[in-house]
């Protein structure tokens, strides 16, 4: 078997007649942990949805362990329910992912959709919600939630299965620094580093933490590749594909000036 | 329009229940392969659109505002059978959730607004846009025109179902026992309001949204576009509009006298009797006027009785006087309750204020409900089933007893339970019974004067009778409606709408309904959050006045903004759906059994039901 999860081999997408994708090509080994860097309109989302057997590539590739992901290959529900077991999506918007009148119900939905035995289920499900710290919420509906605590019952609708590979939109987007940094402490210690994490976002604050290499997207294609210390200093390409401004600043008088620089504000 | 519990007979609420199953049973097996594919969201989705445009106040001519039911731009989009699952599933929600219509009439309420509003709609649509491009103004009108019609046929088919009441069901003294006007009262008092305002507002929607639809979306209309496959032919719809109005009881009002209120003289009369034959589809008529029928024949003059010129007396013109001054009393009391109101402003508020406030009201209500549902009184420790059907009973017992002491006694039950569930007096009567009175009142203060019997006071001025059946009917009518109020907002105040969805299954409702009803109600919450919000923002940026055209415009263009987003969250829930493993079924996590002590209580309300329906014959 090949220790590719994904190779995507020159793909492109148009979404709505706009072209989303332009002959992207890339790779994510398994248990790898990836960040798709981009502005908005990049292409990232898009990139994850493709990955997820959601949208069909127009043109190009997409294996899956060496395996077409084609729409055909879909219709096969053995395929279906081995792929849709493995891995796991979690949507930028809570409130699309969270569809179900209850958090328990949420959280059930996926394993009754892939007919595990209902015995099983019930108590998966109160396993799931323990471990993500909320067991209150069970017969909460989802539009009475909070933004971080929407995203927490997302992220345990989609962790009840235990996929190997997260695919992830945006998963701190929207929440208060404190949320923030739950979902992001449990994402890093998720599964002891034997998963297999993608994680679209523009966020570099974090980016360290929740990755091990990055690809960075700009108009439907890879910009640039690399391990997050070496992006993060790559200032041109990141000032290129906007995800930082550019930006002048003065330092300390009394030190020796080295002169206007663009730069990068970095947290202790 | 949404008729509420106790205004129709149990026999008459059984009745539209049976004659809906099957419409209902031909959508679901119609839309079988439909439901496997995005059609499941888009239709909760549509429902929840549905439900939200319910709330949207538009600007109509003349200062007023009026509100659409949506079906007929949800036959357009979705095709009537789709239509009728997606309105259908909007009004269950509006009776259960929000005590919008009554528990015991949502089968009448889906048959007038879902089955025949939906059907209507889609074949006037058909008909008036044949085979004009999408993008046509032609389709505009057409749209404009199906909701018209679809909203009145509905408003005409509720107006017949009051309108027979007092002829089928009335006591031995002649009170009419549920809604208490005869046909020539409650059509034009329907008729007027539906003709001039709810019609011009679903006109507005149908064709704004159409509009609106044929610069954002095109391909949402071509399912029912001239080249859609499986559509019927143009023909077969022209015939159908044909039958339908043969149907309509409007045509068969202009044939003859009213269909149902021959005179009792007409029963004996030959000529006559060959005309209500052919009106009833061939059916003779009883050779003898049914008891009732003779007494309820003076209704008419009863006011006037004595006090009227003689060209009045003559039968014929008589009748039509005293429809007329039945009719106009009616919308008086209903304008003067209104004026009563507890939200009356020094200022008028604008349209889009009206919305801002009806849709914070339900959100509000929603957050009451969840809350008094977690707060663990008496009837929230029951398992739901056995609430559903314990109230359930209760509320049918309700609507059919004949006694004024039992419905007091029914009513005193509904409040210790509340009481006991840690409902206040205070929130039931901010919350059912003033909103009931209001309603219900302006509808049973005027039957006091109008249904004839023996007169125990006279008006000083007027010197209009106050009749004893009258009384009895009016007081009926009232105490049945407060009480069946209080009853179903004890059910959905005691228990979470998950729970409830859980028990539905229990009594074999199909998983595909039970989860449509589960994603509509979760999906009314994003839709009322995001409708307010463009509310609003709207009002935020409103500066001075704006023409009423203007006016108009912005509503329509609101509504669809919220069309829009809609069919944006349905086509991302289909996506959620499918990472998850959505195969197209649908599946419920189910536990079946009934725990001993579940019993007790179950066995104590249904007892208590048969009783009173026993005792309160």
């Amino acid at each position: 078997m090949t220790d590719l999860a994904f190779e995507v081999r020159d793909v492109s997408y148009r979404y709505q007649q706009v072209p989303a994708l332009d002959g992207l090509s890339l790779e994510i080994r398994r248990g790898e942990r990836v960040a798709l860097l981009g502005a908005n309109g990049s292409g990232k989302s898009t990139l994850l949805r493709l990955l997820a057997a959601l949208h069909f590539p127009d043109r190009g590739d997409i294996l899956y362990f060496g395996e077409s992901l084609s729409e055909r290959r879909l219709q096969d529900e053995e395929f279906f329910f081995r792929f849709r077991r493995r891995v796991g999506v979690v949507f930028q918007n809570p409130d699309i992912q969270l569809f179900n009148p209850s958090v328990f119900d949420e959280v059930a939905f996926g394993p009754l959709q892939l007919r595990w035995p209902r015995d099983q289920i019930r108590g998966r499900v109160y396993e799931t919600l323990e471990t993500m710290g909320i067991s209150r919420l069970a017969d909460r509906a989802p539009h009475r939630l909070s933004g971080g605590e929407k995203k927490r019952v997302a992220l345990a609708s989609v962790l009840v299965l235990d996929p190997e590979i997260l695919l992830l939109d945006e998963p701190a987007a929207a929440l208060d620094p404190g949320s923030q940094s739950q979902i992001t402490d449990f994402l890093v210690s998720w599964g002891g580093g034997s998963k297999t994490v993608v994680t679209a976002t523009h966020d570099l604050d974090t980016l360290e933490d929740i990755a091990d290499r990055c690809y960075v997207l700009e108009n439907g294609k890879v910009a640039g590749e690399g391990a997050p210390l070496a992006i993060l200093h790559d200032v041109p390409l990141l000032e290129r594909t906007k995800l930082v401004r550019p930006h002048h600043h003065v330092h300390d008088p009394s030190a020796p000036q080295p002169g206007p620089h663009p730069h990068l504000h970095r947290r202790p | 329009m949404h008729i509420p519990d106790g205004y129709l007979s149990p026999s008459t609420c059984a009745g539209f229940y049976a004659a809906s199953v099957p419409f209902w049973y031909a959508a679901l097996r119609r839309l079988r392969h439909a439901l496997h594919t995005r059609m499941l969201p888009l239709l909760s989705v549509f429902s929840a659109f549905s439900f939200v445009i319910m709330m949207f106040n538009l600007p109509l001519p003349g200062g007023t505002t009026g509100h659409a039911v949506g079906m007929g731009v949800s036959a357009i989009v979705l095709g009537p059978w789709a239509s009728i699952l997606a309105i259908s599933i909007a009004l269950v929600i509006q009776a259960v959730f929000f005590g919008d219509g009554g528990i015991t009439a949502i089968g009448a309420n889906c048959f007038n607004m879902a089955i025949a509003g939906s059907l209507v709609a889609y074949a006037v649509y058909r008909v008036a846009a044949y085979r004009a491009a999408i993008g046509s103004t032609r389709r505009v009108v057409a749209a404009g025109l199906a909701g018209y019609l679809a909203i009145n046929t509905a408003a005409l088919l509720a107006a017949v179902e009051f309108g027979v009441q007092p002829l089928f069901f009335h006591d031995a003294a002649g009170s009419p026992l549920y809604a208490p006007y005869p046909l020539a009262v409650s059509i034009p008092a329907m008729m007027i309001g539906h003709l001039t305002i709810a019609g011009l507002a679903e006109l507005i929607i149908s064709a704004g949204l159409v509009a609106w639809l044929q610069r954002t979306d095109p391909g949402l209309l071509e399912r029912t576009a001239p080249d859609a496959a499986a559509g019927p032919s143009v023909r077969k719809l022209w015939l159908g509009l044909a039958v339908l109005l043969v149907l309509t009881p409007l045509g068969i009002l202009a044939v003859g006298g009213a269909w149902g209120e021959w005179s009792a003289r007409d029963f004996a009369d030959p000529q006559v009797r060959r005309q209500i034959a052919a009106a009833s589809a061939n059916h003779a008529p009883p050779q003898r006027a049914p008891s009732g029928l003779q007494r309820l024949s003076t209704i008419w003059t009863a006011p006037l009785s004595g006090y009227a010129p003689a060209f009045i007396r003559n039968a014929p013109i008589g009748y039509l006087v005293s429809a007329a001054a039945g009719t106009s009393l009616i919308l008086l009391c209903g304008l003067l309750l209104k004026q009563l109101l507890p939200d009356r402003r020094r200022r008028r508020k604008t349209f889009i204020e009206k919305t801002t406030t009806t849709l914070a009201r339900a959100l509000q209500h929603a957050f009451f409900a969840e809350e008094t549902a977690n707060s663990g009184g008496f009837l929230q420790r029951l398992d739901p089933r056995v609430k559903l059907v314990g109230i359930g009973s209760l509320i049918a017992a309700t609507v059919a007893v004949h006694q004024l002491w039992m419905l007091a006694a029914i009513l005193a039950l509904a409040v210790v339970l509340a009481r006991l569930s840690r409902i206040t007096l205070r929130n039931l009567s901010t919350r059912v019974w003033i909103a009931v009175l209001v309603f219900t009142g302006a509808i049973a203060l005027p039957a006091i004067f109008l249904t004839p019997g023996e007169a125990i006071y006279r008006l000083p001025v007027l010197g209009w009778p106050v009749t004893s059946q009258g009384l009895r009917s009016a007081a009926l009518l009232f105490l049945r409606a407060e009480t069946t109020a209080t009853l179903s907002v004890l059910l959905i105040l005691t228990t979470l709408w998950p729970h409830l969805l859980h028990a539905l299954r229990f009594f074999r409702v199909p998983v595909v309904v039970v989860v449509l009803l589960g994603m509509t109600y979760r999906y009314i919450f994003l839709l009322l959050e995001t409708a307010r919000e463009i509310s609003e923002s709207r009002e935020a940026r409103q500066v001075g006045v704006m023409q009423p055209a203007d006016r108009r415009r912005l509503a329509a263009a609101t509504a669809g903004v919220l069309l829009s987003k809609s069919l944006w969250v349905s086509g991302e829930v289909h996506m959620a759906m499918l990472a998850r493993g959505f195969r197209g079924e649908v599946y419920l996590l189910e536990d079946l059994r009934l725990r001993w002590n579940d019993w007790l209580p179950l066995g104590a309300l249904t007892a208590i039901a048969a009783a009173a329906i026993w005792f309160g014959r």
